[in-house]
């Protein structure tokens, strides 16, 4: 039993050198062969992995953080909520309440659980809706948003009787939100567009995206917003019970 | 040697009141099988947890707790983990990942095991439990049956000394509920396992244990062999609320005071054994109680002669319908076959119905097509004398018609009972003083002012199903229909649920449930519908119903059967075996 | 019955997306393939779906084509790939023309519209683009058919075990999310709650719903937790159990489709360079022109032609018995 601890932490040891030395040594490595090797033409595939490198900071440090089973499950059910709603309001063209439900779940539960819900969310849709190489982008976006979420959550201002609150509790916080939410996930993903369609990554032609998308990003923004005030208040009551009730997520 | 001894055990929670646990002790042996059993919320549950080191709640904790002479908080994490396995109720809820293979990896992984010793004990646990045809399934496609057995196997691919189970059959149909009690007893005494079991459902357990512990209030009240606990009880407390969940033959035992009538004697536990016990202590002179209801006196044997003294006057003629259900043909899509297969079923206004059968026969579906969110694609189906189709937009749930579903819970929205019940309200556009006399009603009718203020979640299930039925009960409906609603719920609970049925009765509302419950719907009901592949194919008093049939029918009825006619519950025979005696 | 009607078109929605699973998923497949090492398989799709990306060379971009839809074709059988390619070929058309209306450049005019040239080049590179497109989209679609989930949940857990389990929980709770959804939804119809037809009650009812949803699932999966904990979650050292190992058809395979892009790479990086303004040059035939023809028509078309072995290997193995 000894022996197997020994060379069970050893090999855990092995693992905790070993993705470093991975993601931050040999995926560049590869990347400036790629470079080299294609040169102008690899901008696309380039963008596709920084966007995942982006977000391997978040999972490493997700890896190394000692969770409670508590805390995994309710990051776990957030996930799993975001990809149904994707399911219910598939027949709306445009709505997609992940964004949302991401933005939520970050304002309960921190930004680095907002990550992991965002970029996780991606990964399990896509495992239903297909994935592609707007997977890295979807990831990362919707980390991203519930990174930021988490952030501001945490910024407060007075309250009516004096105290303070959350700033994310306000009205108008929320539809900034959502506003930005659909413009960031839309302009993340018409830098895909750009370059898949370009090649290169050129400027007028990534404003040109970004103007053709505008509709797009209208719809985005408007539903997200729905969502956020519909949702928010009803789920973070949900979440803030839970959390009071079995002691998780409250030391940040 | 005993494996757990308990000493002086109390148990108070953070910020409670009061003890949960209070001087509790107990000494279980190596190897034993012991059941634990009591009503809801006397600790059971608080006791098993406090058993299993990663599930011990936060809370005061005087006494001691050892395991194999070590106390339980002190024991390694890992022993812990592997040693004590815990296996909850709720089959879905502990299911962890999606595969059946991966959640039987679950617990070897926890402990860091190499993929090829996780491989070997997989595949041993696979072939024990016969889970090879099922091995690759996601876990959301098994049965519930299937799903509890994957969570034992779960739990015993870590090799435990002591296993706990926290009223693990009351989630599934009798007959996977049988499997599963029979799969308990195989790993007693085939692997000498120590198995600690809380149960309500004690028919079957009781036979096969070799120790029962009785809880009362936060105590132990009784520590003894399963034959001598009837007569215990009876000296320790005859009106406890446990009683009426004992099984039948102790309960007969029990009310007739033993062979002697002073609690001497040794206890049935078996249909076999009570029988014996009848035939050997009693006569059958009088033998039903139609007669003796009649008259008082030995009754002609006629299966005819007029019986339902407490259900329908015979002359249904003049009775109104309150649904009327014919051929009807029900699927869930035009490529599946037929859950509704032709069925005809007449429902009288102001009875109580139970519909029982098979587990995925299409029992809810006949529900949910009563209750409109199904629609019959063939057939008949009207309420209250009107098409089901003359209903118009919510018309059919204003007044008429309300569905209990399985799971209570989801009824919920709001966080306290009452806001969840002011919006009903709502929906009706009452008054606020309407609102608020409506709501009063409907409490003191259930019980349940005091659960208002309460978080929905943080009920037990009695509680929740009854705040559930009161939120339907404020859209005032006629006709009420219930699915399983003994489903997970004790004895006491059971009689309390079937009070209330009574009283909706008494207002005048008709009340059809679907159920698995053959004991309730005996005691309860006043006709009983079988369903069967898709049809209604017999209908019927309780104990008609019952003694006709053969192997679908109550351990009563199965213990009495030619030495008493028709009775189908253990009260019948108790009230059988004293007129008897009297006579 | 307003409501029945409705309640089916809510379960409509839902049975779109159960569908799509099916297909995406869960349906047996009996494909090679799908029976390679899951590294494999991410080194093999995903590496395709790269070359194609970094290039716009016709001949390239025509062999990787070719070789995807095959390998789809394989894969779903031709019934849904004709299908498919019903939609992805206008798509293809659409994408080429569109260029051309944007950019001017190229020598050879075909005509004047709007009183700008419309240049063959402009055609040519449009058409280079969509293919690409295409091509990397029919890639993943072989991609997402044979990398099921537990496959994506092995990948995870070598390297980031708590996220693949993550992963894994989260797999098992949206299909328990999904039946739950229907529940809650159909029980909240018969209590004639937002069930009238109007869009907003339609809509505002699915917020409902989901907002209970969350309720129960939060609440239920404090159980999943515990169940968890009592099985040793939290111990130090947890490991990941591999259901898929290495097998020596595995390691061939392994290293031949790592040869072949590193050939067909440095075929790529020293030849079958492509021009297209202002005049089209590029199909040429030098040594590592041909190489990387060489090197694209191997590995392309390497995934089709293993499947349409296998098939031609039962047929005769049938035969036989």
């Amino acid at each position: 039993m000894e022996e197997q601890e020994k060379s069970l932490s050893r090999r855990q040891k092995v693992k905790r050198v070993l993705t470093p030395v991975v993601f931050f040594v040999l995926i560049p490595l590869l990347l400036a062969l790629g470079v080299w090797a294609f040169g102008d033409r690899s901008y696309n595939l380039i963008a596709a992995a920084v966007a995942l490198l982006a977000c391997v900071p978040f999972f490493v440090s997700f890896e190394r953080r000692q969770k409670t089973s508590r805390e995994i499950m309710v990051i776990a059910v957030m996930t799993g909520i975001s990809v149904l709603g994707r399911f219910v309001f598939a027949p709306l063209p445009g709505f997609k309440p992940v964004t949302a439900v991401v933005i939520i779940a970050a304002i309960s539960l921190g930004g680095e659980a907002g990550f992991i819900i965002g970029a996780l969310s991606a990964i399990v849709s896509n495992i239903y809706f297909g994935q592609g190489p707007w997977t890295p982008f979807q990831m990362f976006s919707w980390g991203a948003l519930g990174f930021l979420a988490g952030l501001a959550a945490k910024i407060t201002v007075p309250d009516k009787e004096g105290g303070r609150i959350s700033v994310m509790e306000k009205r108008w916080a929320l539809i900034v939100a959502g506003i930005v939410g659909g413009a960031l996930y839309s302009m993340l993903m018409d830098v895909w567009t750009v370059l898949a369609a370009e090649g290169t990554f050129g400027l007028p032609r990534y404003w040109a995206a970004v103007a053709a998308a505008l509709p797009w990003v209208i719809v985005y923004a408007a539903s997200n917003i729905v969502f956020l005030l519909l949702l928010t208040k009803p789920f973070v009551k949900k979440l803030e019970r839970i959390k009071i009730k079995y002691e998780i997520f409250t030391i940040k | 040697m005993a494996i757990i001894r308990i000493e002086g055990l109390s148990f108070k929670y953070n910020g409670a009141q009061e003890f949960a646990l209070s001087n509790v002790d107990l000494e279980i042996e190596r190897g034993g099988f012991v059941v634990v059993c009591g009503e809801s919320g006397c600790g059971k549950s608080t006791l098993l947890k406090l058993l299993k080191k990663q599930l011990a709640p936060k809370g005061e904790r005087p006494g001691k707790i050892l395991y194999d002479g070590v106390e339980i908080q002190s024991l390694d994490e890992r022993t812990a983990a592997c040693d004590i396995g815990f296996v909850m109720q709720n089959p879905e809820n502990q299911i962890v990942t999606d595969k059946v293979w991966h959640e039987l990896a679950f617990g070897l992984e926890s402990l860091g095991e190499g993929s090829g010793a996780i491989r070997r004990k997989v595949a041993e646990i696979s072939g024990y439990f016969g889970i090879n045809d099922w091995y690759r399934k996601r876990t959301d496609e098994l049965s519930g049956g299937q799903k509890q057995l994957l969570n034992l196997a779960s739990v015993m691919v870590m090799q435990p000394k002591v296993l706990i189970l926290d009223e693990p059959t009351s989630q599934l149909d009798p007959i996977a509920a049988s499997e599963f009690i029979a799969t308990l007893k195989k790993l007693n005494s085939e692997l000498g396992l120590t198995i600690i079991l809380a149960e309500h459902r004690l028919e079957e357990v009781f036979p096969i244990a070799d120790k029962v512990v009785v809880m009362n209030k936060a105590g132990v009240l009784l520590y003894d062999e399963p034959k001598k606990i009837g007569g215990l009880l009876r000296e320790a407390d005859p009106e406890h609320k446990m009683q009426f969940g004992l099984p039948t033959a102790v309960r007969v035992f029990k009310d007739l005071g033993g062979v002697d009538g002073g609690g001497k004697g040794e206890c049935p536990l078996t249909v076999r054994d009570g029988r014996e016990y009848l035939e050997r202590n009693f006569t059958n002179g009088i033998k039903s109680l139609d007669g003796l209801n009649a008259a008082g006196k030995p009754p002609n044997n006629s299966r005819d002669a007029a019986g339902d003294s407490k259900t329908i006057p015979k002359n249904d003629a003049g009775r109104e319908y309150a649904v009327e259900i014919g051929e009807a043909f029900f699927r869930y899509e035009r490529s599946l076959p037929d859950v509704l297969d032709g069925l005809s079923l007449d429902i009288y206004d102001n009875e109580f119905l139970c519909i029982l059968g098979a587990n995925g026969a299409g029992k809810t579906t006949l529900l949910n097509v009563i209750g409109g969110v199904n629609r019959l694609y063939r057939g008949r189906l009207r309420i209250y004398g009107k098409k089901i189709k003359e209903y118009l937009g919510v018309s059919l749930y204003r007044h008429n018609v309300a569905y209990l579903p399985q799971n209570p819970q989801i009824l919920f929205i709001k966080s306290d009972v009452e806001d969840d019940l002011k919006e009903v309200a709502k929906l009706l556009k009452l008054s606020k003083e309407e609102t608020e006399s409506k709501i009063n009603a409907v409490c003191a009718e259930l019980n349940i002012a005091h659960l208002l203020k309460k978080h929905p979640y943080d009920l037990s299930g009695g509680e929740q199903q009854k705040a559930a039925l009161a939120k339907l009960l404020l859209l005032e409906p006629r006709l009420i229909l219930l699915d399983e609603p003994t489903k997970g719920i004790d004895a006491y609970s059971k009689r309390v649920l079937a009070g209330i049925l009574a009283g909706l009765k008494k207002n005048g509302k008709t009340v059809v449930t679907v159920t698995h419950d053959v004991e309730f719907a005996a005691e309860y009901a006043d006709r009983c519908a079988m369903f069967f592949d898709g049809k209604i194919v017999s209908l019927d008093t309780p104990e008609r119903f019952f003694s006709e049939n053969n192997y679908y029918t109550t351990s009563a009825s199965r213990m009495s059967r030619g030495f008493y006619d028709r009775a189908v519950t253990a009260a019948q025979i108790v009230e059988l075996c004293r007129a008897n005696r009297g006579a | 019955m307003r409501k029945t009607k409705e309640s089916k078109g809510n379960k409509g929605d839902l049975d779109f997306a159960e569908k799509r699973t099916a297909n995406a998923l869960y349906k047996k497949r009996a494909g090679v393939t799908e029976s390679f090492h899951p590294v494999i398989l991410l080194v093999y799709f995903v590496g395709m779906a790269a070359v194609t990306m970094v290039t716009l060379h016709p001949v390239l971009l025509g062999v990787s084509f070719i070789g995807a839809v095959f390998c789809t074709g394989m894969l779903t059988g031709m019934r849904k790939l004709l299908k498919s390619l019903a939609y992805s070929i206008p798509m293809l058309a659409v994408i080429a023309v569109i260029n051309p209306m944007f950019v001017h450049k190229g020598e050879t005019i075909l005509f004047f519209y709007n009183n700008n040239p419309v240049t063959l080049e402009a055609i040519l590179y449009g058409a280079a683009a969509a293919l690409m497109i295409v091509a990397v989209f029919y890639w993943f679609k072989c991609y997402s058919i044979v990398m099921t989930s537990d496959k994506v949940i092995y990948l995870f857990g070598r390297i980031l075990p708590r996220l693949s389990l993550v992963l894994s929980m989260t797999l098992g709770f949206v299909p328990k999310l999904k039946k739950q959804y229907k529940k809650i939804s159909a029980a909240q119809k018969s209590m004639g709650m937002y069930a009238s037809n109007s869009v907003t009650d339609r809509v505002l009812s699915r917020f409902r719903v989901l907002s209970a949803l969350v309720g129960w699932a939060l609440e239920s999966s404090v159980e999943t937790a515990d169940s968890m904990s009592a099985k040793g979650y939290g111990l130090r050292g947890r490991s990941s159990y591999a259901t898929y190992s290495w097998t020596r058809r595995d390691l061939f395979i392994l290293v031949f489709v790592l040869l072949a892009l590193g050939v067909l790479t440095a075929g790529m990086s020293l030849g079958a360079g492509v021009g297209f303004y202002p005049a089209f040059k590029g199909i040429s035939a030098g040594l590592w022109d041909i190489v990387a023809y060489a090197g694209i028509a191997v590995l392309g078309l390497f995934a089709g032609l293993m499947e349409l072995w296998e098939n031609i290997k039962w047929r005769l193995f049938v035969s036989k018995v």
